[in-house]
């Protein structure tokens, strides 16, 4: 079944000393209210968010951003799933749209990584992968994709400097973006050259530390009045997320699987932009060729010669920056996606505009693909 | 006077981060370490534990530089994707000063040392890192 | 008087990777630049940043119960000797226990005596061996050595480890024969509860403390034993620097063929607890059966103790069940002055 967006909100990423994540939250929110015609009708409010319980010290976030939104008797509810909350809300707010549990949902992703100093929220973001394992070491929130990044580098034999071209591509994407936090341009030589997080991750290869909030109003087709997108699908699922463990680390089970069930039940071919998950440079590598839109090896071959490019012969990739240059505000990162998408297929995205585009595809994972969620965004 | 690190969550896990004690599942023969509650690759909750070798070969590595709330003293943090043969593990790797010994297949060897201490005043956890084999056979 | 008689099963020592030339402590500190050359001793040991005498006890321990061939559940008892224990109350004996599968049914406790910590426990295991109350017993002398940076004993105080496993004389590597405790009351060197490094009475602890219970406690020994000098193969004393076992040794008669083998301080520094017991590691690792050995811990505060050692033809079958000191000897990576200090917490830093 489809749901309509009906109005979307966004702040810009930044650091946001001066607003709280409940502030950011609003902004979002009020945007996707007010664009959708107001709060009538609302159901219900998902709440995604992965460190609101440490960065903002609240529980029950979802109840107490409705009361400070006014929305105070609606039912709402908080959606964590690490890096892929935002998608995960969406899903469930489809979810109680396609049973009629709702007819409106209100879902707000918000985020604020910049409460604490750095090493606090590095250890924050080490929650990310799997505490069996991880918790007794010290790996910060960049270890195990390291691990993952050389592992592909050595079997495929990809050297450095191909690897620094997605990076590259992503600022001058995120350039035109006025929400992306890293609104500049790079070139591919910058990357290496910069800060090691973990060898080879670095400084550049990574996501920055942003704060953020965005929103959307989904609606069921005879409650939505002028909707500027619709998503045909959603898909999820869960897999190893620790690099031990898979026998083939160099895909994502759990968006293999997922992209599965989305092949079922929609038509993903023919997609004209994806908006994917690119924690670092490797996840997305790895997303890219988890979909087929690469071979096994060949994605960062193939980033360097435009093929993601908007124009390229392939499907834009993350024309709003991706997380690398737009930001990632953890819970936040898939309602971005998911408003940017629904801005880009009804030709009102404020960054790059593909000319006709009417299909985009939504990765969302968390950490090395413990979940996966994928969904289809298209034109109304 | 507070303690920012569970007591009992690694005192209970102790078996398995002194011990190296992975699971095997009789149902299909794989290991994982650490145990989970049921086999990740076939789901079966018929388990057996077993004490993992202690020797294995460097798949991956990396040298960590973002280090976490509490590490400082150990920074940087080298850490490693090592092939246990019957099974696969990530640890951290010490008794490294230059990162460029770190290489594919080089064999590490499993030693008890300290993870993270508590502040001043509170435990003091350990936990089996990988170094650079000792004694070359 | 009787006699009980134990056997050591197994042997294990450890020495961490990292050495600090004494040269960057006198350039550090400002010493004459051969101020240290009296004391023989060219680089000393340092435990890194995650490694503390309990880490350091546990790997000894582990190369000696490889050794030993036992089941680890089969020993009774734990004493862990230590002055730089991670822990002022909580039983680091507990944790190695945990670690290395001896637990739970063992005694498992920490002793403090100074640098003889360790050589109190093997003796008391002697006799709980001997009398059957245990199987087996693990004696580890383990220290990250502190020492008042700045101080003369900076110079020597040294990271390392070295553990025995003590059982009944049948099917062991060596014959604990004959043993000896001297202690009184002689305040050479101390630390108060609360601070972190140790005091000493500079010249005081040499003839009053560590010559005179040494001394007296291999006397009484050779005594005891009917034996002389020229009877044993080896000699091993404590170990503060390079200079004083000699002194010691040749003062009792012994020779330099007898004591080279067993000295280890001048390579790695005094590591304190494990200081003759790291040279009784070194000697077994070598040693044929039939040789006997005098070892001679001592601890400030003060006492010694004397063992006659007999090596069995079984030890040949153990030495190659782990790394040798010599393996622990060869592999060392050169740190300066300011990575020392960040390692052995010198630096102090808000957590």
């Amino acid at each position: 079944m489809v749901v309509y967006v009906e109005g979307v909100g966004m702040t810009k990423i930044d650091r946001h000393y001066d607003f709280s994540l409940k502030d950011l939250a609003a902004k979002a929110a009020f945007n996707a209210i007010d664009q959708a015609g107001g709060t009538d009708g609302i159901d219900y409010l998902i709440f995604s968010s992965s460190l609101a319980s440490l960065q903002d010290s609240q529980l029950d976030s979802a109840s107490y951003l409705a009361l400070s939104l006014g929305l105070k008797g609606v039912r709402a509810l908080n959606v964590e799933a690490g890096e892929a909350s935002g998608l995960a809300a969406i899903s469930v707010a489809k979810s109680l749209l396609e049973s009629h549990q709702a007819d409106k949902v209100l879902v707000v992703g918000a985020e604020k990584l910049n409460e604490f100093v750095s090493s606090k929220v590095y250890k924050q973001l080490q929650m990310l992968y799997d505490g069996d394992t991880k918790s007794f070491y010290n790996i910060g929130f960049a270890g195990e994709a390291a691990l993952l990044m050389r592992l592909y580098m050595d079997t495929y034999n990809v050297d450095r400097e191909t690897m620094s071209y997605w990076p590259a591509l992503m600022h001058s994407n995120a350039k035109e973006n006025p929400y992306a936090m890293l609104n500049f341009a790079i070139k591919p030589d910058k990357v290496a050259k910069s800060q090691i997080l973990a060898d080879p991750i670095t400084l550049l290869d990574s996501y920055p530390l942003g704060d953020g909030a965005a929103a959307v109003i989904l609606s069921n087709k005879d409650v939505a009045k002028s909707p500027i997108a619709k998503i045909s699908a959603i898909e999820s699922s869960t897999g190893y997320g620790s690099i031990e463990l898979s026998d083939d680390p160099l895909q994502f089970d759990s968006l293999s699987d997922a992209y599965r069930r989305i092949s079922n039940i929609a038509d993903v071919s023919n997609i004209d932009f994806i908006e994917i998950h690119d924690s670092f440079t490797i996840t997305a590598m790895i997303i890219l060729e988890t979909l087929g839109l690469a071979n096994r090896g060949k994605a960062a071959e193939l980033v360097s010669t435009g093929y993601f490019s908007p124009g390229g012969k392939g499907p834009a990739a993350n024309l709003s920056g991706g997380l690398k240059a737009r930001g990632h505000p953890l819970g936040a990162t898939g309602v971005y996606q998911i408003v940017e998408s629904s801005l880009q297929v009804s030709g009102k995205f404020p960054g790059i505009k593909l000319s006709n585009a009417k299909k985009g595809l939504v990765v969302s994972l968390n950490g090395l693909g413990s979940s996966a969620y994928v969904a289809l965004v298209e034109e109304v | 006077m507070s303690m920012d690190l569970s007591i009992s969550r690694f005192w209970r896990k102790k078996e398995i981060i002194y011990k190296l004690n992975g699971a095997k599942c009789k149902s299909c023969g794989k290991v994982h370490y650490p145990p989970k509650n049921a086999c990740p690759y076939c789901g079966s909750r018929d388990l057996e534990y077993i004490e993992l070798p202690r020797k294995g070969k460097l798949i991956s590595y990396t040298t960590i530089y973002a280090i976490p709330e509490g590490a400082r003293s150990q920074s940087p943090i080298y850490f490693g994707l090592i092939d246990l043969g019957i099974t696969k593990i990530t640890a951290e790797l010490t008794d490294i000063t230059d990162p460029s010994i770190l290489k594919k297949d080089m064999e590490v060897e499993a030693t008890l040392r300290k993870t993270q201490e508590d502040r001043d005043a509170g435990l003091i956890y350990y936990v089996l890192k990988f170094r650079p084999v000792l004694v070359q056979k | 008087m009787v006699n009980p008689k134990a056997g050591i099963h197994g042997w294990g020592a450890y020495i961490p990777i990292y050495r600090l030339p004494l040269s960057d402590i006198a350039k550090v500190w400002g010493w004459h630049p051969d101020q240290y050359k009296g004391l023989a001793v060219e680089e000393k040991a340092i435990a890194g940043s995650d490694e503390d005498a309990l880490t350091m006890g546990y790997e000894a321990a582990y190369n000696a119960i490889q050794r030993a061939k036992i089941e680890p559940k089969k020993i009774g008892a734990i004493f862990f000797g230590t002055e730089s224990k991670p822990y002022a109350v909580k039983p680091s004996a507990t944790i190695i226990g945990e670690a290395l599968g001896i637990t739970p049914y063992t005694m498992a406790s920490d002793l403090e005596f100074a640098c003889r910590a360790a050589s109190e426990g093997m003796r008391s295991l002697i006799g709980m061996a001997a009398s059957g109350l245990i199987d087996y017993g693990l004696a580890i002398g383990s220290d990250t050595a502190q020492a008042n940076p700045g101080d003369v004993l900076e110079f020597t105080a040294a990271s390392g480890a070295a553990a025995f496993v003590i059982g009944k004389t049948n099917n062991a590597v060596a014959i604990i024969e004959d043993s000896v405790t001297f202690v009184t009351d002689t305040p050479d060197f101390w630390r108060r509860s609360s601070q972190p490094y140790p005091l000493h009475g500079e010249g005081f602890t040499g003839e009053p403390a560590y010559f005179y219970h040494i001394e007296n406690a291999v006397k009484t020994l050779l005594e005891r034993t009917g034996l002389k000098p020229s009877d044993f193969d080896y000699a091993i004393f404590h170990q503060p620097n390079g200079k004083f076992p000699v002194k010691v040794g040749q003062d009792l008669g012994f020779n330099m063929d007898q004591m080279k083998d067993g000295l280890v301080t001048p390579m790695i520094g005094n590591t304190y607890n494990a200081s003759a017991l790291m040279g009784l590691a070194r000697v077994l690792d070598k040693a044929k059966a039939g040789q006997k050995i005098l070892l001679a811990p001592f601890g400030s505060g003060a006492g010694s103790d004397a063992y006659l050692i007999t090596v069995t033809d079984e030890v040949e079958n153990r030495k190659h069940l782990a790394p040798m000191v010599d393996d622990y000897l060869n592999r060392k990576i050169l740190i300066n002055y300011a990575t020392y200090a960040r390692s052995r917490s010198i630096i102090h830093v808000i957590k």
